[in-house]
């Protein structure tokens, strides 16, 4: 298991990722992003190409080798910077069972 | 998903020779099938745009496709013991440790309809023997060897099971557990043997094991388990009994597909589906680690119900390369149910004829062994940290959807068996799924995100945008024919990840640049693990991944010697040939997220590499690309002069960040410290690398797998692709480069 946890003090980098869900990041931000991204979940979000760089749909990978993916009905992307935060915000809710727009403060 | 799946019986063949297409349905009702010329296989709108060519070549109309199933798991099969006496009392014996336990019912050591013994669902030893069977109360564990066997004696009637399990750790005598019941068996001649595996009803082969075997034997009398040990440690002592049928003796032939029997009868028999061999046997105790100086230690084949060989399918049908058919990629696309989207491509490379040059004086050289050591890889699925290195969410096409659904493929060396222990075999007389135009990977980077073959067609697409004529050769023509055929070209062009090289190919290549050759290294992380052919199973290779490099595996204490040669495994680094002497530059990280441009150093003036700049100015080049938006990146290379950068290499330019994505290879992370990451450490760049040789040849190295989707970036016109140009252009003139000796750094 992994030892981080995310809590409220994490805010700043669930600010820095939305701004740039794809580069460089913070050290901050690099270890929330470990967490959410490494071994420690039984079902993992994965992206299933419908067309080719055009359209994904959301799906889960469940451990184990020849697992059934799992499509999320209706959750359909067009755009992989976009699907990047809204998986952010999935997971944020699953580890901290807050929904992260409402909790994040509009301050900065 | 994919409807239809097919392959190729080889990945070179040069024109007049014939190629055979092996189809399977996975859906499809009816399929055609035509032969294309791939150009450039990325359908990124970003990039140039796919691109193939009809080749003129009636493949036979529309066909019936065939369902044809994927059976994995390997064995060993001894046929022919028919010749044998019928057998009345026996003793059936092995030496065994399994290496996963699961609930499935495994086969140990079995003469089908005859006698077995094998592992229960619930991880006991069972026997049985006619109608009559028996279970131990002894389970077997994944941690120890047993020794087990079956033994009837008809005069008493009777049936016994025994199992010894060796304690080391408890340093007491194996004490045998025995269970035995009344049995009336009829004297009967057996017609096979088989290790690790046994016949179903159906007379397929079933109940593979995942574990270790080693000495098998077949007695004609009834044993007590303490005279089975005693005679099954001394080879010697076992092969004078009169009482012996056969002894499979593993340690022999090991790098065959042949097993050999020691008795007198000679029974020998072959392994199925390519097991592990030369693997540490039940008396190896860390005396020797090189199986060739004491091979009696490497007596164990580690068989596994996920080893796949040879798919075997039918031949659906057999082409002709036509005779004037111009080396270069092709495919057999097949195409199910009229639907073109769902098309598949068996692709494959025509290579120049053997007899006489095609002229052409540049080739490119397909990495055939790095596309089997990543062929049919599962790192998106099967390996949860892959999302970390790509910095964003897994994308799975639909080849990565077939994968998934179809294990029984087989794997790459990238995989573990379901017992967790490394894949060292993969085989191209299977299809190739992630070795087709158009798919998608998880290592591409932020961009086109293709690997490999598909990455590659950016080369290729790059030949055909500025007309290079050129051949195409693959590195199974180089391990073959060695420099007899790289003599006929003034430069080899490499593809974008070159990572999987043989002895012969690494020397054939090197021999090339101090001859004279010119090398132009398109990639990144290129010439890196040793890897093997075996003279006795074509299309099959081996990869140990010994003591260091990023691996997904170890291959276990003692067993870092490749079986098909012998060879030790690992980096070429650690066997005298490190990658800097032929290139210049070698592996020093990687990162799937983003790339970043070289900026030109000091030596991008110096008039040795005048040809290389001509129009390109800088500071920066490459601020663009398919492959993560820039030209470095993905795996990168470094010059080392401490691991063999020749000194007078000119390093041109180099990338001066990475994300922190990018971290150290474990090969120079000797004591890791959190400062080895690509925005803090130096060490962590891709080196644009060049060099002359003695002999008038030269090296373009470009130490990063992300070059060529910027040499794609805006159709091939740009300042990447136009320095590529420059150094081919040079590259393909006979002058001879001169050597420089001990100038430069
Ligand atoms: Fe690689």
């Amino acid at each position: 298991m992994a030892r981080y946890q995310i809590t409220e003090e994490d805010f700043a980098f669930a600010r820095e990722f939305m701004e740039t869900p794809i580069g460089y990041h913070s050290p901050g931000l690099q270890r929330v992003l470990n967490r959410m991204r490494g071994a420690d979940w039984t079902r993992k979000y994965v992206l299933v190409i419908e067309e080719r760089y055009r359209l994904w749909r959301l799906a889960q990978l469940p451990v184990g080798r020849g697992a059934q993916v799992e499509i999320i009905e209706g959750v359909v992307y067009t755009d992989l910077v976009e699907a990047e935060r809204d998986i952010f915000r999935r997971r944020w809710k699953d580890l901290t069972g807050q929904d992260l727009d409402t909790a994040l403060p509009q301050t900065t | 998903m994919l409807p239809i799946v097919g392959y190729t019986n080889k990945l070179t063949a040069e024109p007049g020779e014939t190629v055979d297409v092996m189809v399977s349905s996975f859906g499809a009702k009816t399929y055609s099938a035509d032969l294309r010329q791939i150009i450039q296989g990325d359908t990124n709108p970003e990039g140039p745009g796919y691109k193939d060519h009809l080749i003129t070549l009636d493949l036979g109309g529309t066909r019936t496709a065939i369902s044809k199933p994927f059976k994995p798991g390997s064995c060993v099969i001894v046929p022919g013991l028919g010749a044998l006496p019928a057998i009345q009392d026996f003793t059936l014996a092995a030496v065994v440790r399994p290496t996963l336990l699961d609930g499935r019912r495994r086969s140990i050591v079995a003469l089908p309809g005859l006698a077995e013994i094998a592992i229960d669902g619930d991880g006991h030893l069972t026997g049985q023997a006619g109608d009559t069977a028996l279970v131990s109360s002894v389970k077997l564990s994944t941690k120890h060897w047993h020794v087990v066997s079956l033994s009837y004696d008809a005069r008493r009637e009777l049936l016994s099971l025994a199992i010894a399990r060796d304690r080391d750790e408890a340093s007491t005598p194996p004490r045998a557990h025995i269970v035995s019941t009344k049995a009336v068996l009829a004297a009967r001649v057996p017609s096979e043997c088989i290790i690790a595996a046994t016949r179903g009803a159906d007379g397929e082969l079933t109940a593979f094991l995942d574990g270790k075997v080693d000495r098998p034997a077949l007695f004609d009398t009834c044993l007590e388990p303490d005279t089975i040990r005693t005679l099954l440690t001394d080879f010697a002592l076992l092969r004078r009994q009169r009482s012996l049928l056969a002894a499979w003796d593993f340690s022999r032939r090991m790098t065959s597909r042949t097993i050999c029997d020691i008795s007198p009868f000679q029974m020998h028999g072959h392994i199925h589906n390519a097991p592990a061999r030369a693997m540490t046997g039940w008396l190896w105790k860390g005396q020797e680690l090189d199986w060739k100086l004491r091979p009696d230690l490497y007596s164990a084949i580690h068989f596994h119900a996920t080893d796949m060989y040879d798919a075997g399918w039918d031949v659906d049908f057999t082409l002709t390369i036509p005779s004037d058919l111009k080396s270069g990629v092709y495919a057999v696309r097949l195409v199910p149910d009229g639907d073109e989207d769902s098309a598949y491509f068996c692709v494959f490379a025509v290579r120049p004829p053997r007899d006489r040059p095609s002229g052409n004086t540049v080739a490119f050289l397909f990495p055939t062994c790095s596309y089997m050591a990543y062929a049919n890889h599962r790192l998106g699925m099967d390996v949860p940290g892959t999302e970390i290195g790509m910095g964003r969410a897994v994308e799975l096409d639909r080849h990565h959807m077939f994968l998934q659904n179809n294990p029984g493929i087989g794997f790459s060396v990238y995989e573990t068996h379901d017992d967790e222990s490394g894949v060292f075999h993969t085989s191209r007389l299977r299809p190739i799924v992630d070795m087709q135009p158009k798919v998608k990977s998880f290592l591409g980077g932020f961009g086109s995100n293709i690997w490999q073959f598909n990455a590659d067609t950016h080369i290729l697409g790059w030949l055909d945008a500025i007309g290079q004529n050129h051949d195409v050769i693959t590195d199974e023509d180089m391990h073959a024919d060695g420099l007899t055929l790289l003599q006929r070209y003034n430069v080899v062009i490499t593809g974008t990840h070159p990572e999987y090289y043989t002895r012969n190919m690494i020397e054939a290549l090197q021999g090339f640049t101090d001859r004279g050759g010119r090398l132009m290294y398109l990639g990144g992380n290129g010439f890196y693990w040793v890897v093997s052919f075996n003279e006795d199973m074509p299309g099959i290779m081996e990869c140990r991944r010994s003591e260091a490099g990023i691996r997904p595996w170890e291959p276990g204490h003692g067993q870092f010697y490749h079986g098909f040669t012998g060879e030790y495994g690992g980096l070429w680094r650690r066997n005298d040939h490190p990658p800097n002497h032929l290139c210049g530059v070698g592996m020093t990280s990687q990162g799937f997220d983003v790339s970043e441009p070289y900026v030109l150093s000091d030596n991008a003036t110096d008039p040795r590499a005048a040809f290389i700049f001509d129009g390109i100015s800088g500071p920066g080049i490459g601020n663009f690309g398919l492959a993560g938006g820039g030209a470095a990146g993905l795996e990168v290379d470094r010059a080392d002069p401490a691991q063999g950068t020749p000194d007078h290499a000119l390093v041109l330019a180099f990338s001066v960040r990475h994300t922190d994505i990018y971290l150290m290879t474990p090969e120079d992370l000797l004591d890791p410290t959190p400062d080895w990451s690509g925005t803090q450490a130096d060490i962590i760049r891709a080196d644009l690398t060049f060099f002359e040789t003695e002999g008038g040849g030269a090296v373009f190295s470009t130490g990063s797998i992300a070059w060529a989707g910027a040499m794609a970036w805006n159709n091939y016109d740009n300042e990447v692709a136009r320095m590529t140009h420059n150094v081919l252009r040079r590259f393909n003139e006979e002058t001879p480069f001169d050597f420089p000796g001990g100038q430069g750094w």
